[in-house]
């Protein structure tokens, strides 16, 4: 006997035409037409990223202005070669958490731009493609020793030293006025005449004296300091922590003593916002900042009506600079490693770095350009002050922040010396905890 | 009709029926369990390859010492043991649960408090509730990056009208209560509208009968809410509290943008941590642990949270 709401129910259904069956059918169908979209994903696998056969994928960040200067060395160079350069631009905080997953899934570029702090953990993981025998012989003599010194990995090269940049104090003319400004590398602030100068100049609650620039994982640029009184970081065959020195706590104590005495906001230590806006914004009168920040500050300035000059960084025993600027490599997953060669070659000699760095305002590596006049295309009377200062970039302070595991280094100096600087922990103290941070990432 | 039904259940079969009827059950159950499989089967497939092989691979990879790409090391419990004696972790852990302990409370009340006032007939309450659930589905960097821009202390908007007022500004940015403050503030603003929607469902299924006898016994405003709201929203608030409590132990993009897990450590949470260790640091085995010991973490608060609840239940 049936049930008759039952035989309803079941008369509805087959009215509507929708049965249990044909849903599974229609999700079967439906499974199989994803299953065809794998196609798709193929597709997608050459859409810039992944090396490929027959061109070169480049994985970089680049301002507008950069991107301009790489799209024309790269055009110039596959009108010769034939084979085309692919850009996969991204912003510079994802570019190498996405190498990484490209290298860790074999879908990784020919290419890519890579600070020099990074070079080495992508050399010791066996991750860059040996340049050393694939450049032509005697390219690498033409680069800046210190240069040369940041791409090579136990006597192999791992990438060509693209260009660099450095610091120097920026200043805000009318608040300097009265300040005596040094116009060689000779001549620049000692630090008793930088601090004497910077606690002449008005301070309060919303102004500031000068802002340093070693956030945003710059903390390896509070080195110059050390490296400034004969210090070091690392040992002297980079496999142990030397910070723990005289040298390193007289660096600490007078940068401290910015903060201490209200010389520098407070919002500007290591994990701190970058200083540049301030500089604009007129909290502080004086930047320790990077060339490539030129094209920012002055228009920023001209709008405003205001003007600024810039000086050598401070020296003590002798000058020193952070070594900025960033390297291109090839990765050793390179389906054209002869081309990539080639293209890097290409980028890093003379004439393309040339256009490169006076397009995009930042400083060459090739020693045979540090002589020469280049156009560049914001404040060139500065520039000329960056090439000198970058001169004082020593081989031996760019050994220790590109060793492997300098990323892991440069985050420990991050969170040690913002303590310092924001708790006024006595420096031997900081520094024998880094010092013990410093022998754990190493080891 | 509804007497027919059980005619036909109690109605006797023929013998041959009798002899059928385990085959046909059985065919029909085995014909059940396959449709019900293959529903679910999408579903698991998804929770399969998407949450619990990536949860298995991270547990893989926290016994191991590696930089995400080239050789790896395996070291076995070694990272465990290095998080147990690493004081920034529990500095995280700590800050962790203070931001849980601020944010879950304060939201909830909030969010009921706005329920409360927009749960009767008005012009605009559509816009309204629109209007607080609006920061909910913004994205967090967006609302991070407003965030600096009225939280900065030297030229944020905060500190500017504060000083405007001549009063002192606040160090949003360079102490760690001001910081902390800061992030607390946003999430709270962020989080209302959620918490607002879903006291709102509840709100409306409380019989109105309930609070009409409480008002005929005498219950004013305040007691019909102490004695008659609140106790029957209390599924609507374990729910909330339970995915509160999740989502701050995730908390990750606001902490990114808006402080950087600064000044010090004092912003410092278990998912910023785990970043900074495995991209900055470049040590992903041990940010792999920091994720397991998390969402261990996570796994024994809700369990602990859920059988308080039955229990007190279970004892009403």
């Amino acid at each position: 006997m049936r049930n008759p709401d039952c035989s309803a129910v079941i008369d509805s259904r087959r009215s509507r035409g929708f049965s249990r069956r044909s849903f599974l059918a229609a999700s079967g169908a439906g499974a199989l037409a994803l299953a065809g979209c794998g196609t798709g994903f193929e597709l997608q696998r050459g859409d810039g990223t992944a090396s490929r056969e027959g061109r070169l994928s480049f994985t970089l960040w680049a301002g507008d202005a950069e991107l301009t200067a790489f799209t024309t060395v790269a055009e110039e160079w596959s009108r010769t070669s034939g084979i085309p350069v692919v850009f996969n631009v991204v912003p510079f905080g994802e570019a190498l958490t996405g190498i990484d997953a490209g290298l860790a899934s074999s879908r990784a570029p020919d290419l890519f731009r890579v600070t020099y702090q990074d070079i080495g953990i992508y050399a010791a993981g066996d991750a860059l493609l040996d340049l050393t025998d694939l450049l032509p012989s005697g390219f690498v003599d033409g680069f800046g020793p210190a240069f040369v010194s940041a791409v090579q990995s136990e006597g192999r090269v791992y990438g060509v030293p693209h260009h660099t940049d450095t610091s120097l104090v920026l200043y805000d003319t009318e608040a300097l006025a009265g300040a005596r400004i040094p116009e060689s590398l000779d001549d620049a602030w000692t630090w008793e005449e930088f601090g004497s100068i910077a606690r002449s100049l008005p301070t309060g609650e919303v102004q500031f004296a000068f802002g340093v620039n070693w956030q945003l994982a710059g903390a390896y640029r509070w080195l110059n300091w050390v490296d400034q009184l004969g210090g070091r970081l690392l040992t002297e065959d980079l496999t142990g922590p030397a910070i723990d020195s005289r040298a390193g706590r007289d660096a600490l104590a007078f940068t401290q003593s910015f903060f201490a005495d209200g010389l520098v906001p407070r919002t500007t230590s290591t994990k701190g916002a970058y200083v540049d806006e301030l500089f604009t914004a007129g909290t502080i009168a004086m930047v320790f900042a990077g060339d490539f920040l030129l094209p920012t500050i002055d228009p920023a300035f001209l709008s405003a009506g205001r003007e600024y000059g810039a000086t050598f960084l401070p020296r003590d025993e002798r000058a020193s600079a952070d070594l900025g600027g960033n390297a291109v490599v090839a990765t050793s997953q390179s389906k054209n490693p002869e081309a990539a060669a080639d293209f890097l070659a290409y980028l890093s000699g003379d004439e393309a770095q040339a256009l490169f760095c006076a397009q995009a305002t930042v400083l060459p590596t090739r020693t045979a350009l540090l002589d020469q006049q280049l156009d560049y295309a914001v404040r060139p009377d500065l520039m000329e002050l960056f090439v000198q200062q970058a001169t004082t970039i020593t081989p031996e302070l760019s050994a220790q922040v590109t060793v492997p595991q300098f990323n892991a280094v440069n985050a420990s100096m991050v969170d040690r010396l913002e303590q310092a600087f924001l708790s006024g922990d006595d420096p031997a103290g900081v520094l024998a905890d880094l010092s013990d941070d410093i022998a754990g990432r190493l080891s | 009709m509804t007497t027919t039904a059980p005619a036909a259940v109690t109605a006797p079969l023929p013998e041959d029926d009798e002899e059928q009827r385990p085959t046909r059950k059985r065919r029909g159950a085995w014909k059940d369990s396959a449709a019900a499989w293959a529903m679910l089967s999408p579903n698991l497939l998804v929770f399969g390859l998407f949450l619990l092989l990536p949860l298995l691979a991270t547990f893989w990879l926290s016994l191991y010492s590696s930089s995400g790409f080239g050789p790896r090391e395996f070291i076995g419990f070694e990272n465990y043991s290095e998080l147990f004696g690493d004081d920034t972790f529990w500095r995280a852990t700590l800050n962790t649960g203070v931001y849980a302990l601020l944010t879950v409370p304060v939201s909830l009340v909030l969010g009921l408090g706005v329920a409360l006032a927009i749960n009767r007939p008005m012009r605009g309450r559509g816009l309204l509730r629109g209007i607080y659930y609006v920061p909910y589905v913004i994205s967090g960097v967006v609302i991070a990056v407003a965030g600096r821009w009225v939280f900065n202390e030297n030229v944020g908007v905060v500190n500017r009208l504060l000083r405007g007022a001549g009063l002192d500004g606040v160090p949003w940015q360079s102490d760690g209560v001001g910081a902390m403050a800061s992030l607390v503030l946003i999430s709270v603003w962020t989080k209302i509208g959620f918490c607002m929607v879903v006291y709102l469902a509840g709100l409306q299924s409380i019989p109105t009968e309930y609070l009409e006898a409480a008002q005929m016994d005498g219950a004013g405003r305040w007691t019909r809410l102490r004695h008659v709201i609140v106790p029957l929203l209390k599924p609507t608030t374990v729910f909330l509290v339970v995915l509160g409590v999740i989502e701050s132990f995730q908390v990750f993009d606001i902490v990114y943008v808006l402080t950087g897990g600064g000044p010090g450590n004092a912003t410092e949470m278990l998912v910023t941590y785990a970043y900074a260790e495995g991209f900055d640091a470049r040590r992903q085995g041990y940010a792999a642990t920091i994720g397991v010991v998390t969402y261990l973490l996570i796994a024994v608060l809700t369990a602990l949270w859920w059988r308080r609840q039955k229990a007190t239940e279970a004892d009403q």
